[in-house]
This record gives structure tokens, sequence and C-alpha cells, in this order.
């Protein structure tokens, strides 16, 4: 990890703060402007919930947040717009925070040397970081909103696999009702495979947030979500089509068939349009349904987790300031570079330690146990000449 | 005789490309020889000599330019061309690779490719058709492996690749040497049902104990989506992969029995070579 990386990120820690500033101030002004005709905020202490959308690439995730904030414009439901796509070159909606605002993604592509791919992950990583920040803001006007709606990156893989994506999630769910939206393109769908195989990865999903999943079958202008619904009702009909498609292994996709039948089980399903705005009433109705089942069978679980989480994170913090001391003692006063930069707060803590021990052991090696080297030696020349 | 090929999916920073950098290396220390392609057009150094190349077809950058998409679209419009032209331009590229020659095909991480797109699927069908042996080989990180519920998660994601490409399959959890507590991922290599299952029911809510069930059953009866480690630090840790691989797609098994016919009659030299890199193998 060279110098150059770490002053970047702090750098970004310091735009990312006054961005924050700056957002609070524009978050307010909106909320006067938007909403003079919604009635007044009810008296409880409601929490709004928080619809986090997660699809693959292409299946018209964005455009159907853009149908969402429509609809809850039209029907005086207080929305709160959240975009975690840096890559996203046009916004059709008005996002109350933008992940673009903070981060630049191109700039981060072009510092770290980095893909398309490894840039969105820096940058969800970088705003990852400070992301209690926006769990604070949308925390304190939770009194005056209903929805708060998440749009992710298109690559579905860097939100729902990564470390940023976990942080991301957990720290909404652990403050407010949330729920998945796994956005499935009906038409591409239509085969009994890939319908199979996004079911799998739906369930992959349902397993690593832990969260309330709901699937909405976008696109059913063009063709409708029937056949989906009646497969996910009719295990005998899914099971017919899987056959009639391919001769694929009927031991297996039986077996795959009974688990999904059993996924099913957990599920909501909602068809939606997001070009004719179709189902959009279904869709506010399903999340209301999610909201109380979070409210049943997350909650407990949930505030465990966070417990649990917050013993690791004192830890962590233990470790991170008995770095820092140990540092300052070896600098003994020259200015140094912090320790703790915040990309590797959020990729695996440990995995630069791990690679020093290691190397030292290494190095012990070579330096002092000739005896294995030997070994080693013999070792390869068994492979050679065998 | 057949062509080999393996195919190296995994969603994004799965390590993909570390893997085929690490293979190319062990192969060369023990005297083998694998062509590495490159079928990513977002990539853009590479540790290993790459024997062919997608942008030399098509390269990101343009379509992103010419075309006003952004990073997925145009990924997505390079592989959607790159199908267009399998019979023009791959397969002639691909005549350069006479039997028994071993190839490695280094994907994008995109996992849309290998769920709703069928242009790896097209790919593999051509592959097959020119006589080629592929081995999908799917790299999962192995944070994957740290709790349960990942690991279910990434057992469907390899799954759903699985289902979808329908060849011999191999899934590798990448990054074992990054890992603090190797023990830990032990249980996950060769799972046992009932542990699953009790893990699973800790972790998750009482209402999903039934699909827990058919998840473990699932685990349990399909050895398919077992895992091997990889520990590209450790010479013998690719070679035991190596070996699961060759052995998927059967790399080797020819060589031995012609050579013995060989051996009879005239003793071919290279063919002995062959006949002594199946037995490395197999070891």
């Amino acid at each position: 990890m060279s110098d150059v990386d770490l002053d970047i990120s702090d750098e970004e820690k310091e735009s990312t703060r006054t961005d924050f500033e700056k957002l609070k101030l524009e978050s307010k002004g909106k909320a006067v402007e938007d909403k003079p005709s919604t009635s007044s905020p009810t008296t409880d202490v409601k929490k709004p919930i928080i619809v986090i959308v997660i699809g693959m690439a292409g299946s018209g995730k964005t455009t159907l947040m853009h149908r969402l904030v429509a609809h809850c414009h039209e029907t005086g439901k207080r929305g709160y717009v959240l975009n975690l796509d840096p890559a996203v070159t046009n916004l059709p909606y008005g996002a109350n925070i933008d992940i673009r605002d903070t981060v630049k993604y191109k700039n981060v592509m072009k510092e770290y040397g980095l893909g398309p791919n490894g840039g969105i992950l820096t940058s969800l990583n970088l705003f990852a970081t400070k992301f209690d920040e926006v769990v604070g803001l949308v925390e304190k006007r939770a009194s005056e909103l209903d929805y708060v709606l998440v749009d992710t990156p298109g690559q579905i893989e860097i939100f729902t696999w990564s470390a940023s994506g976990a942080i991301i999630t957990e720290a909404f769910a652990s403050t407010f009702p949330t729920v998945v939206t796994y956005v499935v393109d009906t038409p591409r769908s239509t085969s009994p495979v890939t319908f199979m195989s996004n079911m799998l990865y739906a369930c992959g999903i349902l397993y690593k947030t832990r969260l309330p999943l709901m699937l909405a079958f976008n696109k059913t202008d063009v063709t409708q979500h029937e056949f989906a619904v009646e497969w996910m009702e009719d295990f005998e009909k899914f099971q017919d089509a899987v056959e009639c498609d391919k001769s694929y292994n009927a031991n297996l996709s039986r077996s795959l068939c009974l688990v999904l039948d059993e996924f099913y089980q957990n599920l909501h399903n909602v068809g939606v349009s997001a070009v004719t705005g179709a189902g959009m009433e279904k869709f506010f109705q399903t999340v209301d349904a999610c909201r109380v089942e979070y409210m049943e069978n997350y909650r407990k679980e949930l505030d465990e987790r966070k417990k649990e989480r917050e013993a690791i994170e004192e830890e962590r913090r233990r470790a991170n300031l008995a770095k820092l001391e140990r540092d300052i003692a070896e600098s003994k006063g020259q200015s140094v570079v912090p320790a703790s930069a915040p990309k590797k707060d959020v990729l695996h803590n440990e995995d630069d330690e791990v690679t020093d021990v290691r190397e030292e052991e290494e190095e012990d090696y070579d330096s002092e146990a000739d005896d294995d080297d030997d070994e080693e030696d013999d070792d390869e020349k068994l492979y050679r000449y065998q | 005789m057949p062509r080999y090929a393996q195919l190296i999916i995994g969603p994004a920073g799965s390590g993909k490309s570390t893997y085929c950098n690490n293979l190319y290396q062990h192969c060369q220390s023990v005297g083998r020889v694998i062509h590495i392609v490159n079928l990513d057009p977002a990539a853009e150094h590479f540790e290993y000599p790459v024997a062919l190349d997608i942008r030399e077809l098509i390269s990101l950058d343009d379509v992103m330019d010419e075309l006003k998409l952004g990073p997925n679209g145009g990924l997505v419009y390079c592989m959607e061309y790159l199908e267009d032209n399998l019979d023009d331009w791959l397969s002639e590229q691909l005549e350069d690779y006479i039997d028994d020659d071993y190839l490695v095909f280094d994907c994008p991480g995109q996992i849309e490719l290998y769920s709703h797109i069928p242009v790896l699927r097209t790919f593999v069908d051509h592959l097959k058709k020119w006589d080629f042996a592929v081995c999908a080989v799917y790299m999962l990180d192995s944070q994957f492996a740290s709790d349960v519920t990942k690991y279910i998660s990434g057992c469907m994601a390899s799954l759903s690749a699985m289902v979808q490409l329908e060849i011999p399959h191999v899934n590798i959890l990448t990054k074992m040497d990054l890992l603090p507590n190797k023990s830990k991922v032990d249980k996950f290599l060769d799972p046992d049902a009932r542990l699953l299952l009790g893990d699973l029911n800790d972790q998750m809510a009482p209402r999903f104990q039934k699909l827990n069930k058919a998840l473990a059953e699932l685990v349990d009866d399909y050895s398919m989506v077992s895992f091997l480690p990889l520990d590209i630090r450790d010479e013998e840790s690719i070679q035991f992969v190596l070996s699961h691989i060759d052995n998927a797609i059967q790399f080797g098994e020819d060589a031995e029995v012609k050579v013995k016919d060989y051996d009879a009659d005239m003793g071919d030299p290279e063919d002995a070579e062959n006949f002594d890199v199946g037995n490395i193998d197999d070891d």
C-alpha cells in the first residue's frame, strides 16, 4: 500500500465531510419545497421503511426507481431517495442523497488505476466509511418520512457480495425496517433455466442479507409475469417446464425445484412495469407487508447481531488505537501517514497483518532453516523426475 | 484428440486473473504448456502472457465512447459482439491450437453473463462443437466460507452458473492465504448436512427451517457444490486444484492409453512426455 493511496483517501474523507454538510442544507430545502401538500406529520415515532432495490444490470432498477419516486409524489407518500450507483451518468429522478456528490467515480478510477468494476467498488467502499452519517441524516428526518428508496449499482455483485454492501445494508437494517427488493427482468426469465438461476441468485441474497425479500417482476408491459407466479405456486408445472426445456440432470433439477419451492414460501412477489406504472399500488402494499414481517421476525435477531457487531467493532478500534500508539512511538514525532486508512477498514481487516506475518515467517525460513529448504528441493526434484 | 479448456468464471474480484497467472507459472515450472485467453474486454494489464485477447476483436473503451454506453452495457455489447463473431474470429484464432493443447479462458466478472445473458452458454456450446473438453472453474472469495449463510449464498451463485452452463464444474475458494483461521473453513469444504442445518437454523428466523433443510440436503446430495481451497502461495495447492480440473475434463487419460501403444511400436518421445504429465496429475 503506497503513501499516495492513503493521502487520497484522506482527501476524499474531507470532501465527504463538506459534501455532507452541503447535503444537509439541500435536503432541508427540498423537504420544504417538495412536500407542502402532505398531511401534518403523524405524532407517533413511526419509522420509514428502507427499500433497497437490487437487480442484475439491465433489469430496469433505475427506471423502476424513477417510477416509484413519481408514484410517491402522486399519492402523497413522503419518500426519500438515495442513489448508491457512482457510475450512473444521468439520473431520471432527483436523489436526496447521491453518492456522486461525494465520490467522483472517474477520479477514483484514475487515481487508483482501476478498471470500471474496481472503480465502482472502491467508490462504494469510500462511501461506506461515512455511511453512519447517511443513516444519521435519515434518522433525523425519520418522523416525516414514509419510504426511503435506495438505488444500488448496476453491478449486482458489487452490492450484494462486497463488504461495503453488507455494511450499508446492515447499517440501515439495524436502525429501520428494511426490505430488499430483487428486480427480475421478466422477459429474460421466461426460460425455465434462466428463471431457476435467477431464483437461486435471489435465494443467495436472502441468505446473505437475512432481511425480508420481495421479488419485483419488472417489465410486465412486455411480458406478463403470470407464468412466473404459476411456476412459483405450482411445483409440478415448473418441474414440467424444466424437463421440457432441457435434458439436464433430472435429479439435480428436481432437487433444485424442491429447494426453490421452499424458498418461495418465504417470498413476496409483485409484478410491476416501470414504463407504464402498473402494479405500483401493489408494490407499496407488499412493502408494507414486508415491514410487518420485519417487525415480527427480524427485529430481535438483528438486535443481537448488532450487539455482536458492536463488540467486534470495539475490538477493532482498540487494535487500531494500539497500532496508532505504536506508530507514534516509532515515528518519534515525525509526520506519519495514518495507519488505519478508510479503505483498509472496509476490506478485510486482517489481510495485511496476515500477509506481513507470512512474509516475516518466510524470511525466517530463508535465513535460519536451511534444512527445510533442502527438503523442499527434494520435493521439487521428485515432481520433475517422477 | 480433443483439445482442453478451462473456463475461469466467478464474481468480480474473486481472483480469476490471479489464478490464471499463478496457474501459468506453476505449469511453466512443471514443464507443462498452457495458453491463457483473455475474454474480459475491460482488462488492462496482465501478468501472464496472453495467447489470445478479446481486445483484438473489440475494445470496451471504443464501445463506451462510440455507442454512449455505460461500463455494464458496454461489456454486454462486447460479449454479444463476441458471440456474433464466434464462428469467424474465434474459430480462426483457435485453429492454431491443435490436439491436446490446453487453453484457459479468463472471463469477465459480471454475474449477468452467467445467468441472464446466454453469451457464455453459446460460447461453451461452440467450444464443445469444436471438440474441446471444457470445465467451468468457479472462483469464490474465501470470505464466503466465513459463516454459513454466506456459504449458502455462495453455493447458490455457483449453482446458478452450473445450471446455466451444463458443463463439468469445479468450485474453488480463493484467497485461502488471507484467512486468519483456516480451521473454520474446513467444515465448509466437506459439508455435513446435519451440522450445516444446525448452523442455519441458529442463524435464520424459525420460519426458514424448511428451506434450510432443503438447502442442506441439496448440498449434501450433490457434491458438485463442494469447494476446493486454493492458496496461491502454495504450489501444492495449485497442483491439487489443477489435478481436480484435469480429472473433470479427463486430461491426460487419452495420452496414457496411447502412450502404451506407441511405447510398444516406436516410443514416441513427445507422447511419452504427456504420459509423465498425466501421471503427476494423478498424484
